[in-house]
């Protein structure tokens, strides 16, 4: 402990100094580490609570013609318009729509995730860990604030004989004993959770508007139950910025084992905030696969 | 820093008992060091949401995922056909129908596109709004171990079966086809004035809803079926179902139903034979504090 990071709180260290371990991990997968060679080295946690600030206006350049998505980037990012096939109707006509993200969201979590994260490796690095196994993070809003809370918490271990980590960082992973134990066997060694988010704003045009409150746009190519195409976009868009932003940061490795949550915070007459949440293990092979036989299917008699 | 005691891990011949241990300890020390190595090229990277059992059992017959796909889609229903009224709402079905047909459209070419020859643990969303109804469909796409791109997305079958059940199903000769969806959405009629009110005081059937709780259910899982013999299947398996009333109608009850269509692909049906296990854990009998009380 004689390399304590400065800004390690002295309570963590005092914990980490005082000899006995401590885990989040349960009996069986405690049972199961041991098994592989990884001794708990004490239970590390990180937090970041981030006040989310001004949601800034993001407009993009709009193409005109008829009604459809113009497909165009603006700050390197996603965005379509929509421009209205009406004409002048009124003042209040929403004579133009657009998707876009809004990478100011974006960079808020990922600062606030990435500080927790780096605040757990930290504390890990501190305690001579070679990786943080059964990792479980979360993020919830504290109160109605706008603020939000990120929680990174895991289990620091140190491989018996193991080398250093690699760049000095350890290594991190979601699972934990068994799940964790047939992940090495398959061939793959974890290299580091991914987690990212996307956000897309829908800024509703007035066919949009008019289908999602489920009136008649008055214009034939776009009839009543017809598909509400910008929403839809937006919905594919949202999915596919996250799994290229994940994909960013694999490198060659592979995600394992990922979970995909989207969330809509609908703002009315068609207006949306689209999110998406892609995180999983990023998993590096070590050895070529070698296939386990066929499984025998068994029946258990209980 | 004080590790946990030694266990049977310590033994001088470094094993735990029984060979496999001794061998995940090695495989756990040789995948540590791996990292020290530089990483693959991009081109080798998959994205997949399915668990390493469900990897594994894939690759015990020749399959592995390569890429996380989806596929979403939604489609307005017109103010006012919720109020009350008589038959099937024809608009919320089609609705349905073509926002589960368009998802299932986008995950095929993003399936193709990505070099899958199918799609498994297809996770099934569906919101059904006053005004809208959407469909998104998320799973891994999977093909044969280095098998080259279909040429072309009509070729690519998703299913919501696990890894696992992916594997039984191959195992004994059978193959997924696609999904198969049906949704019907129903007015429950009004009760007449006069029928209300002897109704009342009575513990009775209300026979317009469980009427149109058959209607409904009856043409879901006929569009269902058709849909499956639209594709030549023999038949649907893990089929799932949502039944009720809708939160903001009370008077429309919704069916729908949604499962993979299969067909037999062997020459007959393979049995698979399964060996009975016997578990030999003893159930875990708890105290019940009440009891102590004689309450």
């Amino acid at each position: 402990m004689d390399d304590v990071p400065g800004d390690l709180p002295e309570a963590a260290a005092r914990r980490f100094s005082e000899g006995a371990f401590t885990s989040g991990l349960t009996v069986p997968d405690f049972a199961a580490c041991l098994q592989m060679g990884l001794e708990p080295a004490g239970y590390v946690q990180g937090f970041c609570v981030m006040k989310w600030g001004s949601w800034q206006f993001y407009p993009g350049a709009g193409a005109y013609g008829g009604y459809g998505p113009s497909v165009g980037s603006t700050h390197g990012g996603y965005s379509e318009s929509w421009q209205c096939p009406h004409g002048f109707v009124s003042a209040e006509h929403r004579v133009w729509g657009q998707n876009y993200e809004q990478p100011w969201v974006e960079e808020a979590w990922a600062n606030g995730f990435t500080s927790a994260y780096e605040r757990l490796i930290e504390e890990a690095s501190a305690l001579g860990a070679h990786g943080i196994v059964g990792l479980v993070d979360t993020s919830a809003p504290l109160g109605d604030l706008g603020v939000l809370e990120f929680r990174v918490q895991g289990t620091a271990v140190k491989v018996r004989d193991g080398p250093p980590p690699a760049d000095g960082r350890p290594w991190t992973t979601y699972l934990a004993g068994q799940r964790l134990a047939k992940l090495i066997e398959a061939g793959y060694m974890p290299v580091s959770i991914a987690a990212t988010v996307a956000s897309v704003r829908v800024w509703a045009s007035c066919i949009t508007a008019y289908l999602t409150e489920g009136t008649n746009p008055g214009w034939t190519s776009q009839a009543v139950g017809a598909e509400i195409e910008q929403t839809a976009r937006a919905q594919m868009a949202v999915r596919r910025i996250a799994r290229e932003r994940v994909r960013s940061q694999l490198g060659g490795d592979s995600l394992h084992g990922a979970s995909m949550g989207t969330r809509e915070r609908e703002l009315g007459e068609g207006d949306a905030d689209l999110e998406c949440i892609l995180r999983g293990n990023r998993v590096r092979r070590f050895k070529e696969f070698d296939p386990m036989p066929a499984p025998r299917p068994t029946v258990r008699l209980s | 820093m004080t590790g946990p005691a030694p266990l049977a891990a310590d033994r001088p011949d470094g094993s735990a008992g029984d060979a496999t241990h001794g061998d995940i300890r090695k495989e756990m020390l040789a995948a540590a060091r791996s990292l020290a190595r530089s990483a693959p090229s991009p081109a080798a990277a998959m994205t997949s949401d399915l668990s390493i059992d469900e990897e594994l059992t894939l690759h015990s017959i020749g399959w592995e995922p390569i890429e996380l796909v989806y596929g979403v889609s939604l489609h307005s229903i017109p103010m006012g056909v919720w109020n009350w009224g008589q038959g099937e709402i024809t608009y919320a079905s089609s609705a349905f129908a073509r926002s589960f047909a368009a998802a299932t459209d986008r995950i095929h070419h993003e399936c193709a596109r990505s070099g899958g020859h199918g799609v498994v643990g297809v996770h099934v969303e569906r919101t059904v709004d006053r005004h809208h109804i959407g469909v998104a469909l998320t799973g891994t796409a999977v093909r044969p171990v280095g098998a080259k791109k279909l040429p072309t997305a009509d070729s690519v079958f998703v299913s919501d079966l696990s890894g696992r059940d992916f594997t039984l199903l191959q195992g004994s000769g059978w193959a997924p086809l696609g999904l198969a969806a049906g949704a019907s959405f129903v007015y429950a009629p009004r009760r007449s004035m006069g029928m209300a009110m002897k109704q009342t005081s009575q513990n009775v059937e209300l026979t317009n809803f469980t009427e149109a709780m058959y209607t409904a259910r009856e043409s879901a899982m006929e569009r269902m079926q058709r849909s499956a013999l639209a594709m030549r299947g023999t038949g649907v398996v893990e089929v799932k179902v949502t039944e009720g009333p809708m939160e903001f109608a009370h008077h429309a009850v919704g069916f729908s139903a949604y499962g993979t269509v299969i067909r037999l692909v062997a020459g007959q049906h393979r049995n698979l034979a399964p060996r009975m296990v016997l578990s030999l854990d003893d159930p875990v009998r708890g105290v019940e504090a009440t009891a102590l009380r004689g309450t």
